[in-house]
């Protein structure tokens, strides 16, 4: 597998009145094509803002790419021109947003919608555009697709929307397809088909997919490698199995005992984190993590955890991630 | 009718507010940042928006004094505004801007500013008096619908809809052609085809607050619709009441100089702004002048109710949405 | 649709009964001041038999509500009853004035969203620059100056001093004759300065709103450029309730204008109501209000209808929008 996307020190900064908003800062992975990474945190964690430099979609201003680079095939998408990044947008990389009840414009056929891609990057006439939109609808699980085609995003149910988002999405063949919360707005039973759909486009066509999530139940079932982010900053990647089984940061201790579990016999307790996300312009000194943090000692207030390699392509930014006696319930905390 | 129809609609405009807030933060960040912007960036932008309130609360206070104490110094200084000497008419009429007339004087010799002052009283007297009678009417029909729904609620709905069929200087005119031209009854008239507006917002506020729990809790606690109207209902309803009421006396002052314009309002000799202006279009060609002032007056004086409009409406959070 | 037009319809008619019955109980005797009659022929002195003539021939000795019927079917036949004054057939006056109107408020409404919608567009889309903060301070003059005094300041410069300065000067009165555009531009202005800067507001604020909307990012992670998802997806959905705004002033306008028709003695429906009305000629009045109350409601049909079209989710009576 070759290295298609790679995303080295991202910084994306958002000039307000109170001052620079670090919405992103640091944020370093690879994606192989036909590869599927997770990217889990809480809500302004940084997650979407990533997602959205990668499509430059970020508004300028009031943002702007402080540092780092983005890369696509070798070149930079930070670098590239609009209309540049406008032919790779929709393309060869494509997005499914959070929410399908708001994602498609109201007043527009779906078909329409779905063939304006096609029209726009693929030269198709309106007619074959109408076609292939059928296809797709098809393709995605719409029952009768050629004549729900003609109907307008109001007369689909939420799931058939995020369906049509993803015919939207994988109607030019992309080369990564990003998914921001694809599931969150749905039903719990209609979340497992979207994500199957996404497994099965994803193999048909070697698509690499981003997947950008809260919840860390849909990364275990579907991706190969996990960055969590906390503060803008990713506080630990690896695969999933590194990141499940033997996480290192306390972060990432603190998701996964607020999950509910099947297939570990705990007390069955959930413990949430407790606290709230830091605003990311005033962001703790340290390790951005400390005030939440149960075994935050005084290097975390003083010093910003670096991401340390624990081996095999894991990597955790905490001071204790390597330390032999440092593991999930232990009261070793400094300031106990 | 259709060049003064919508200064008695609700300001369109939406102000999107948090929206600006979530382009300026990036579009992640709704929850974690919160905190620092209510304490900080609310209190920098309300400063500047009142900024503009600020000054159209002054001009209206500027204008009420000189109304309110025109008796003691317009007389000495300026001349009459009503009674001519005419013996002296020829020489003082239609005399330019100087200092001893800084507006000028009319075609029978009387000073504009003197004029252009006790226009004021009519004004402020109108605009208030007629948006109070709007708001009365309006608020019992509005409470009446929303409370009682049902048949009350579409017969003055439907009665909302034809006072809102007829065009509105139109009707206006014909009130006073069955009334009488007078000052009061253009209030009178004016303050009457206000109602529909207010009863609509008022209904609609009530209708929210309505579906609010602490409502059926009131209600499950036993207490009676009146008290529960005066005092769940009431209170809540009432910030949107304010910032339409403010802006209704702009419109109303507006709809006075229109009537007076058309010699349906305040008659001569007593002046009044509308009137001026009638009285000024015959002198158009010879004194340009004459016209300026009323129209001016008009102009800043119902622009400084707008701003205090805008002004109430931001710093008491009213969404204007019909 | 069908169901949706006919509904619309429905609701049309009681308010259409609720204004002429208004109307007819203003024209009932004792309810005015002075008597039709005496009206209709000034101080000249008639006999006891001229009186009941004149009064039979505008069937004032029928019953109120036997006057109403007759003249609710009169009006299905097109007929309004005569003017007391001018000895005319009402229906005729109207037929004759109405097309100066009608020319005044399509001047208006071209005005209107031609500049209202532009200007408007530009503001959003240029937000916080100079240009914004100019246009959101002249809007919020424009409606607070009396639209009549407005008229008079451009005929004073436009008229009175441009033909004093020997510049090309437009004409202040009338409608020219042949009527010719010179006269239309300036009541024409007049009477869409005000809702022009309604318009603008409007359409500037739904343009921010809209430009907000996630189905507006989507358009853009398609690839589109920035002004095609302006044009193609954010101006549909702004447009919507600025379209609203702008039928209701159509209805509005074309009930006449009696300021700016007073102001540029402009002969239109507006000034004939108002005139009729201080003369107290009520078959005019009456006539003229029941005219504009058909014009305003079928422009609020034509409205609502192309809403619907605009707006497919009520065209399809989906989920409310």
């Amino acid at each position: 597998m070759s290295t298609l996307l790679e995303v080295n020190g991202l910084q994306t900064y958002f000039d307000t009145i109170d001052g620079v908003l670090k919405a992103v800062d640091g944020v370093t992975f690879s994606l192989d094509r036909g590869a599927t990474l997770g990217i889990v945190g809480e809500s302004g964690s940084g997650k979407s803002v990533t997602a959205l430099s990668i499509m430059r979609l970020i508004p300028m201003p009031p943002g702007r790419f402080a540092g780092g680079d983005i890369r696509y095939e070798d070149r930079s998408i930070l670098e590239m021109s609009a209309a540049e990044v406008r032919s790779l947008r929709g393309n060869n990389i494509a997005m499914i947003f959070q929410d399908p009840m708001t994602s498609l414009n109201p007043v527009y056929r779906v078909g329409k919608q779905i063939g304006e891609s096609l029209r726009l990057h693929k030269g198709m006439s309106r007619k074959s555009a109408d076609v292939r939109a059928a296809e797709l609808l098809d393709v995605v699980g719409i029952p009768n697709a050629s004549q729900r085609a003609k109907d307008y995003p109001h007369q689909f149910s939420g799931g058939m929307r995020q369906r049509a988002m993803i015919a939207m999405a994988v109607a030019c063949d992309p080369d990564i397809l990003i998914a921001d919360e694809p599931t969150t707005a749905l039903d719990v039973t209609i979340q497992a088909q979207i994500l199957d759909l996404m497994i099965e486009l994803q193999q048909e066509k070697d698509t690499a997919i981003i997947m950008i999530t809260h919840d860390l139940g849909i990364v275990a079932d579907m991706v190969d490698n996990v960055m969590v982010m906390y503060a803008g900053r990713p506080v630990e990647e690896g695969t999933v199995d590194q990141v499940f089984y033997d996480p290192k940061h306390p972060y990432t201790w603190g998701l996964l005992d607020s999950l509910p579990r099947y297939d570990v016999d705990d007390k069955g307790r959930l413990i949430p984190i407790e606290g709230q996300p830091p605003s990311l312009i005033a962001v703790p000194s340290g390790c951005a993590f400390h005030p939440r943090c149960p075994y935050a000692r005084d290097v975390c207030r003083a010093e910003e955890p670096k991401l340390s390699n624990l081996g095999d392509g894991h990597v955790a930014a905490c001071h204790f991630a390597g330390s032999s006696g440092f593991v999930r319930g232990s009261t070793a905390g400094g300031a106990a | 009718m259709a060049d003064q129809d919508h200064r008695h609609k609700i300001d369109l405009e939406q102000v999107a507010e948090h929206v600006e807030e979530q382009v300026a933060y990036g579009l992640e960040v709704q929850g974690p940042v919160r905190p620092t912007r209510t304490l900080w960036r609310d209190t920098v932008r309300r400063l500047r928006k009142n900024k503009l309130a600020v000054a159209g609360l002054i001009w209206v206070s500027i204008v009420l004094v000189m109304a309110v104490t025109a008796d003691l110094w317009v007389p000495p200084l300026l001349g009459d505004p009503i009674a001519l000497d005419t013996t002296q008419v020829s020489a003082r009429r239609l005399q330019p801007p100087s200092w001893e007339h800084p507006f000028g004087t009319d075609n029978l010799g009387r000073d504009v500013a003197a004029r252009v002052v006790y226009g004021a009283r009519v004004s402020l007297r109108v605009g208030v008096l007629a948006v109070s009678i709007s708001v009365v009417i309006g608020l019992l029909m509005g409470a009446i619908a929303a409370f009682y729904g049902g048949l009350s609620d579409t017969i003055i709905m439907r009665l909302a809809d034809v006072f809102f069929a007829f065009p509105y200087i139109l009707f206006a005119i014909a009130m006073i052609a069955l009334l009488g031209p007078s000052e009061t009854n253009v209030f009178i008239a004016i303050g009457i085809l206000g109602w529909p507006s207010i009863a609509r917002v008022f209904r609609s506020s009530i209708l929210s607050v309505k579906e609010n729990e602490y409502v059926d809790a009131a209600r499950a606690l036993g207490a009676s619709d009146p008290r529960i109207l005066s005092r769940h209902i009431l209170p809540n309803a009432v910030a949107p009441i304010i910032v339409y009421g403010t802006m209704s006396i702009g419109g109303a002052i507006l709809s006075e100089a229109a009537l007076s314009f058309l010699g349906m309002g305040v008659q001569p000799p007593q002046p009044s702004w509308g009137n001026m202006l009638a009285e000024a279009r015959s002198m158009m060609v010879v004194a340009p002048w004459i016209m300026l002032w009323p129209g001016l007056a008009i102009l800043t004086t119902v622009l400084a109710f707008v701003l205090m409009g805008d002004g109430l409406r931001d710093a008491l959070d009213v969404k204007m949405k019909e | 649709m069908l169901k949706y037009v006919a509904r619309r319809i429905l609701q049309m008619i009681p308010v259409f009964f609720g204004v002429t019955v208004i109307l007819f109980i203003l024209r009932a005797p004792g309810v005015l001041p002075g008597d039709p009659i005496e009206m209709l022929t000034g101080d000249r002195v008639i006999s006891e038999v001229t009186y009941n003539q004149l009064v039979q021939k505008h069937g004032l000795d029928q019953p109120l509500y036997v006057q109403y019927v007759t003249y609710m079917k009169n009006l299905f036949k097109g007929d309004l009853g005569l003017s007391y004054k001018k000895n005319r057939s009402v229906t005729e006056i109207f037929v004759e004035k109405y097309p100066y109107t009608l020319r005044l408020a399509l001047a208006a409404i071209l005005i209107e969203m031609i500049v209202g919608l532009s200007v408007g567009i530009i503001s959003a889309v240029k937000r916080y620059s100079f240009w914004d903060v100019a246009v959101t301070l002249s809007t919020s003059i424009l409606v607070s100056l009396p639209v009549f005094w407005l008229g008079m300041l451009m005929q004073v410069l436009f008229g009175i001093y441009f033909k004093r300065w020997g510049l090309p000067y437009l004409p202040i009165s009338g409608m020219g004759n042949p009527p010719d555009l010179a006269h239309l531009i300036m009541p024409a202005i007049t009477l869409a300065s005000v809702s022009t800067a309604y318009v603008a507001r409007i359409m500037r604020s739904q343009m921010i709103d809209v430009s907000q909307q996630d189905y507006i990012r989507t358009a853009e992670a398609k690839g589109l450029k920035g002004g095609a998802v302006v044009r193609k997806h954010a101006l549909k959905n702004a447009l919507i309730p600025v379209v609203t705004f702008i039928g209701i002033d159509l209805g509005a306008m074309l009930a006449g204008a009696i300021l700016t028709e007073t102001v540029f003695n402009w002969p239109g429906i507006g000034y004939e109501i108002y005139l009729a009305i201080t003369a107290r000629d009520w078959p005019i009045v009456t006539g003229g209000v029941v005219i504009v109350v058909i014009a305003y409601m079928i422009i609020n049909l034509l409205v609502d209808v192309s809403y619907a079209f605009l707006d497919p989710r009520i065209r399809y009576g989906g989920e409310a929008a």
